[in-house]
């Protein structure tokens, strides 16, 4: 038994170690949560209304945005599917696959700019017919709003990947016994997207009740918080720890039951590239325009704020922007913090991946004792992030920067890179590890007969077959750390800051003019970033079948 | 290269100046601010370098020193008032200071071993009285306006205007004051961190009123010669606003940190903040108030509950203040 697991010593071992130091790292953020509660006091007594306040409106706006964004998202991805001429089509695809790695400030900059009381519908409509509306930004609508935006088109992404997937053969049998749209969807459709739309359902909603930029900023008041922005405020307002630790309790119960009923379902984040083909049905008419309709105006929806951001930017004084020296600073650790964490989340990911896959496949380990046990812990390691939303891991930070006497900054430096890391993980496992099981499959009995191991195998077998996966987290997960506005949120100040941050600064104390340049920076780093980095790995990849 | 390195940074920090730096809120460090203008004079006379860092709100800036702990970089913590005196106290953190307050002329007697005044004012609500033509006289009169009439209020929780209107509220309507807070949460456009956001957006037409202090019109008088800006009255009378800075006894420089808050008692520091901060001075000096100051009301009655009492029912009134502003 064990000789097995000697076998495959080479992947095992990093695997494991990767694996247990993020278990142990859980683990003693965790410890030092639960000590901070001392005085033997249950953590729960002053469970007051204002808790239960707090947590229904977090469920109530999760749920609300999930079933919106699953609703919208379905609807995009069925019309994309069934309009495969459309003009521009695969531009908006790939555009809303970029809907992951946009900052959520610069996508709320972008609402404001044209949904705000003085936004471009207002003035439009007041141009038009002399009436201008309430702000309704603010609040519930416009949380419900940002979800929806960055969640719907993720959303549609992975459907319409679905979508194109069912066999062709379903289509033309349905309509040689003459379906009707409706009972297509319904008995060939539907049962072919059901998995995937679980999966992205239970991710959103995770990723909704977590929510914490977006809640911060168009929330507005107190009326509208979620448990991170409370977290965020017992710390930073109040500075109440037992009150803050009591929410984060709370919030991690919640969210750990969540991700252990949803760890065997799919994030629904891919790189696999969409074929487009052609569905063999001519759509009737009013449902065709129905699609394009649908397609128009969601795609309006999404370009709207990005052109605002651009035509705003590109208005404000760049000189003045880039020769602030916060600008600067805030650059520059905003692009150091994001490189490290990204080459250590492509490297742990690799050995979690390749760890992972022992026990997948039957001549491996996958029917060795304890094999199951193991791929469950390194797949829980790896979706840690889910489970441990970034303001409890921040707070767990920051306590330990009160008892063991460090700059600040050493540990704002630590925390954002844990936080980052821990976030990129599980969207780049999830596009890697497939990858992985298929390189294995394909060459494993090739290399075992030809003794083709360790480094040798890996440039020759699995380089070449994975660089562009590579290519594609390591793109995800710098765009990702580039765009948070979490941990941070606890630790900035004027001598540590990261862009989001600054930009949240200038927009809170109105500066809209400077806010647009940055915002407009920021923008173009993670666009170029996530679009040209994929490119120099995918250079003579021998990937031809996607 | 290294050993030079180092060298060179020995002889600088032999030659280079003492300096001291203060944690407040963001108006009081802007370039508009008293800051410019107190760094400048502080510095002559001291031969050293003042340094202001700003923060987005009064209690924001002691959250800071909090969260920063030991290795805070902050000698004094100034915007605080008398509302959050004793919060401020009870983290322990503050020194005891040795400051002359002989020269003080405040609606109150003073006696706190922390803290030293250095500017008071009350709070109001002001509108623009261009738009507005019938503002309300008293809360009863606010929470009863038309439907569309909006306000913008600071958080409580960070602000000081906040706190003050806050317990002003609850100075009034006693054990109804959730239940009054229920009635204005339809007028509460937004609630800001601190006040220079309120004010902004109050001045950008987003709001019809703005909390703030019975000498903001001031401003506009003084610097923008505009006169619609006023203050509503209320005949049940306002709630004073006194903001002290303390030194931490974390402090290294704790002799020119006392410096500092002797300087704050200065004729030279009291004639700055009437046209900077736009507030009362703590003592009076031989030059007196700019004339516009003249036009402002003042309160028939000021109303200040007592430090402790404030202290001991803080977390009690905002709680019931959360509780009744939740949708």
């Amino acid at each position: 038994m064990l000789k097995e697991y000697w076998r495959f010593r080479g992947s095992l071992v990093p695997g494991l170690l990767a694996s247990s130091f993020l278990l142990t790292l859980a683990f003693l953020l965790f410890l030092t949560l639960y000590s901070a509660t001392s005085s033997g006091e249950s953590i729960f007594q002053t469970l007051d209304a204002r808790i239960i306040t707090l947590l229904k409106f977090t469920l109530f706006q999760a749920t609300l945005s999930t079933v919106l964004s699953v609703l919208f998202g379905t609807f995009l991805a069925w019309s994309l599917a069934h309009q495969s001429r459309f003009f521009a089509r695969s531009f908006l695809i790939a555009l809303f696959s970029s809907s992951l790695v946009l900052p959520t400030i610069i996508v709320v900059f972008g609402l404001i700019t044209i949904l705000g009381k003085n936004g471009w519908l207002n003035h439009l409509s007041n141009y038009l017919f002399g009436y201008s509306f309430e702000g309704f930004l603010y609040g519930l609508s416009g949380i419900l709003i940002a979800h929806v935006y960055l969640n719907a088109s993720f959303a549609a992404r992975a459907l319409l990947h679905s979508f194109e997937s069912i066999p062709k053969e379903r289509y033309k049998l349905a309509k040689s016994l003459n379906f009707s749209t409706f009972k297509r969807f319904k008995i060939i459709e539907f049962p072919a997207i059901k998995s995937t739309l679980l999966g992205i359902s239970s991710t959103i909603f995770l990723l909704c009740f977590t929510s914490f930029a977006i809640v911060l900023i168009l929330g507005g008041n107190p009326s509208y918080n979620t448990l991170e922005v409370a977290i965020y405020e017992a710390v930073k307002l109040d500075f109440d720890i037992s009150m803050a630790l009591e929410l984060a309790f709370i919030q991690l119960s919640i969210s750990i039951i969540l991700v252990l009923v949803s760890s065997t379902l799919k994030t629904g984040v891919s790189n696999i590239k969409t074929q487009s083909l052609f569905i063999p049905w001519r759509e009737p008419f009013y449902v065709g325009i129905l699609q394009k309709v649908a397609i128009f105006l969601f795609g309006l929806f999404f370009i709207l704020p990005l052109i605002a951001i651009i035509s705003d930017g590109l208005n404000s004084d760049f000189i003045k922007i880039f020769s602030s020296s916060v600008f600067i600073k805030s650059f520059s650790t905003s692009i150091y913090i994001a490189s490290i964490s990204s080459v250590i989340t492509v490297l742990f990911t690799i050995l979690l991946a390749s760890s992972k896959r022992n026990f997948a496949l039957n001549y491996r380990l996958r029917k060795s004792f304890a094999g199951k046990f193991i791929a469950i812990l390194i797949s829980f390691s790896g979706m840690l992030y889910l489970a441990i939303p970034s303001l409890v891991l921040g707070l767990g930070f920051f306590l330990l920067s009160q008892r063991f006497t460090a700059p600040l900054v050493f540990w704002a430096t630590f925390a954002l890179l844990s936080a980052n890391i821990l976030m990129s993980l599980p969207f780049s496992l999830s596009v890697l590890y497939p990858s992985m099981l298929k390189t294995a499959k394909r060459y494993d009995k090739l290399c075992f007969s030809l003794g083709i191991s360790g480094y040798k195998r890996w440039i020759y077998c699995e380089w070449p077959y994975l660089k562009e996966s590579i290519g594609y987290i390591l793109a995800l997960s710098f765009c990702l750390s580039l765009g948070d506005l979490g941990v941070i949120s606890l630790f900035g100040s004027q001598d540590f800051s990261t862009l989001p941050w600054y930009l949240y600064g200038l927009m809170g104390s109105y500066k809209n003019s400077d806010a647009a340049g940055v915002a407009l920076v920021l923008l173009v780093l993670v666009l170029s970033i996530f679009i040209l980095v994929p490119k120099l790995f995918s250079k003579g990849s021998v990937v031809k079948d996607r | 290269m290294k050993i030079l390195l180092a060298v060179i940074l020995f002889l600088g920090s032999l030659t280079a100046k003492e300096t001291l730096t203060i944690y407040t809120y963001d108006s009081f460090a802007a370039s508009w601010g008293p800051a410019p203008l107190i760094k400048k004079a502080f510095e002559k006379k001291y031969n050293c370098n003042l340094k202001f860092v700003a923060t987005d709100s009064a209690i924001g800036s002691l959250r800071k020193v909090q969260i920063e702990g030991k290795n805070t970089k902050a000698d004094i913590v100034l915007g605080l008032d008398t509302n959050t005196a004793e919060l401020a106290r009870k983290t322990g953190l503050f020194a005891k200071q040795h400051t002359d307050t002989s020269r003080l002329s405040l609606p109150i007697k003073w006696n706190d071993e922390n803290f030293v005044p250095f500017d008071y004012s009350y709070f109001a609500f002001v509108y623009d009285s261009n738009k507005t033509k019938n503002p309300p006289t008293s809360f009863d009169e606010l929470a009863n306006m038309p439907k569309n009439f909006k306000i913008i209020i600071e958080d409580p929780r960070s602000s000081t205007p906040g706190l003050g209107l806050l317990l002003w509220v609850k100075y009034i309507y006693k054990d109804k004051a959730g239940a009054y807070w229920k009635k204005l949460a339809p007028h509460i456009l937004t609630i800001t961190k601190g006040w220079s956001e309120a004010y902004n957006l109050f001045l950008k037409g987003e709001a019809d009123m703005v909390l703030s202090y019975t000498t903001s019109p001031a401003y506009h008088i003084i610097e923008e010669k505009k006169y619609q800006y006023k203050t509503a009255n209320f005949k049940a009378g306002h709630y004073a606003g006194i903001e002290i800075a303390g030194m931490l006894k974390s402090s290294k420089h704790k002799a020119l940190a006392q410096k500092f808050l002797n300087f704050m008692l200065s004729d030279e520091f009291a004639n700055i903040i009437p046209t900077t901060n736009w507030s009362y001075p703590v003592i009076k000096t031989k030059k007196g108030l700019p004339k516009a100051f003249s036009t402002l009301y003042v309160p028939k009655k000021m109303i200040l509950i007592d430090g402790k009492t404030v202290e001991k029912n803080r977390k009690a009134y905002i709680n019931e203040w959360l509780k009744a502003i939740s949708k």
